[in-house]
């Protein structure tokens, strides 16, 4: 389906890429900080 | 002795030391002239970029200059423990609070208004159109940056960095009362054929309120211990 | 198990599930094509993000109110995953303003309120590092966290008004029902999972905290007035 806006979904797939791998390496961080 | 006192006190102080230390506010002058013609020379030679944003360009130095300002503002009180001994007195914290910012929001105000008649010159922009609304606007503007500004120099006046620290933190907070002031200025020196004037004073106003009491009351519990 | 690898699990799967249906199942959005898909990370991060200064916002109070490790170490955690939170945000947003808008910066009032909200928070993180007394440190940090949390709402009202002098602010638009239930269910999620991680960087913050505690039982060497603060 074709929105107004076009080549939208390689800037969400990017969104979402970045965003998760955020989380699952703040959530590594903080584990690997709280070894030490 | 009574709060009022106190606070007048605390005030006459701190005027005093400002006073005796005239060289470092002439100083700060200098520093405020140098960053107008600095601006001038960054946006080049276009006398009507200039002339649209000359109050932007006296705010952005008054801000810059507010930093050296509050930096050392708490700079005797710390150096050979005044501040213990101002504090065992027993002094009022809201009257050591409130002397200060206000001492702080004359020399601001003091400073924004001697920069004016320079940038009328340097920028070829008449400051006149409505001399009384600016004043005002001027101290609303000032005391937009005192309140926290005076909070934040007692916060980092210990620490090592307070240079760095101080504009770090204070910045962000006074975005509110800079964007305003740099509008309702505009405003009162190009005219303002929407009457928006009283909605970005209202702002102001709103900030000042908040920050003049929340100050006072977060310097309190700051010093107690 | 602690509770916040419970919290955690469940909602990072919760989310999952949501962003997957977006992103696969749901329509795409009418006025704005596939970008309309980034709602359902974009408002969910926002709520994490917002809520995570709320939560900083309250252990300051904490701090101010009772003292003790537990409340700066809510502050610590908090502070720091909602900047996190807010980076991410405003990455988000200038993803989303490049192909709707075809700039990678719109003034937008909330974007903007972010942006600055993370220069504020982050400056009471590296007060935190600066200052080395603990007691001074944890009141400072309130201090500064409430001073900068009660400004949310001004820079917010202010950056509002300085827009709408130049350009209308368009909004985001209405929502479709197909649309309502990932979008609702991944702010749930995302809720969950901001817990979780306060909840952790607050483990770790009270670990440092009293492992602090305990060293400072070290005689001090005397230090003269005008020098304190410094290590």
């Amino acid at each position: 389906m074709n929105g107004v806006v076009e080549g939208g979904w390689g800037y969400v797939i990017a969104a979402y890429a970045l965003s998760w791998g955020t989380w699952v390496a703040y959530l590594l961080l903080l584990k690997v900080r709280s070894r030490s | 002795m009574s709060a009022w006192s106190q606070l007048l006190g605390c005030l006459y102080k701190d005027l005093l030391i400002g006073w005796r230390g005239r060289a470092r506010l002439i100083g700060l002058g200098a520093y405020a002239l140098v960053l107008l013609l600095l601006f001038a020379f960054a946006i080049g030679a276009d006398p009507v970029a200039l002339r649209e944003h000359a109050p932007a360009y006296v705010w952005l130095a008054v801000l810059s200059a507010s930093t050296l300002l509050l930096v050392q503002s708490f700079q005797q009180e710390v150096e050979g423990g005044a501040l213990e001994g101002l504090l065992l007195l027993p002094t009022d914290p809201f009257a050591l609070y409130y002397g200060k910012a206000i001492a702080n929001l004359l020399i601001l105000t003091l400073l924004t208004l001697l920069s004016f008649p320079i940038a009328a010159i340097l920028y070829d922009v008449s400051l006149l159109g409505a001399p009384l609304a600016l004043t005002g606007v001027v101290v609303l503007g000032c005391a937009g940056l005192a309140a926290p500004g005076t909070l934040y120099a007692a916060l980092t006046a210990r620490t090592q960095a307070q240079q760095l620290l101080l504009p770090v933190l204070l910045f962000p907070l006074v975005v509110p009362p800079m964007l305003a002031v740099v509008r309702a200025t505009s405003l009162c020196v190009a005219g303002d054929p929407m009457g928006q004037l009283s909605s970005w004073v209202g702002l102001l106003g709103v900030f000042d309120i908040l920050y003049w009491s929340l100050g006072g009351y977060l310097f309190a519990r700051l010093v107690e211990e | 198990m602690k509770w916040e690898a419970i919290a955690g699990g469940l909602g990072f799967a919760v989310v999952g599930v949501a962003h997957a249906f977006g992103l696969f199942v749901a329509p795409s959005e009418a006025a704005m094509g596939e970008t309309g898909r980034m709602l359902y990370l974009h408002v969910p991060t926002a709520w994490a993000g917002m809520g995570s200064f709320l939560v900083a916002f309250v252990g300051a109070i904490g701090v101010l109110w009772t003292g003790g490790k537990r409340w700066d170490a809510l502050v610590e955690s908090a502070v720091e995953v909602g900047i996190v939170m807010s980076v991410l945000l405003t990455v988000q947003g200038s993803l989303w303003a490049r192909p709707t808008w075809g700039t990678w910066w719109t003034w937008d009032p909330r974007l903007t309120t972010t942006a600055v909200m993370v220069v504020a928070f982050a400056g009471v993180l590296v007060l935190r590092h600066l200052v080395h007394r603990p007691e001074r440190r944890a009141m400072a940090s309130a201090v500064a966290t409430i001073a900068s949390f009660a400004d949310v709402p001004v820079v917010y009202l202010s950056v509002k008004w300085w827009r709408s002098l130049h350009q209308p602010i368009s909004n985001a638009g209405t929502v479709d029902t197909l649309m309502l239930v990932p979008f609702l269910v991944a702010c749930f999620g995302m809720l969950f999972v901001c817990a979780a991680l306060i909840g952790s960087r607050w483990r770790l913050a009270m670990s440092r905290l009293e492992r602090e505690d305990r060293a400072s039982d070290l005689p001090d060497r005397p230090v003269p007035l005008s020098l304190e603060g410094r290590p």
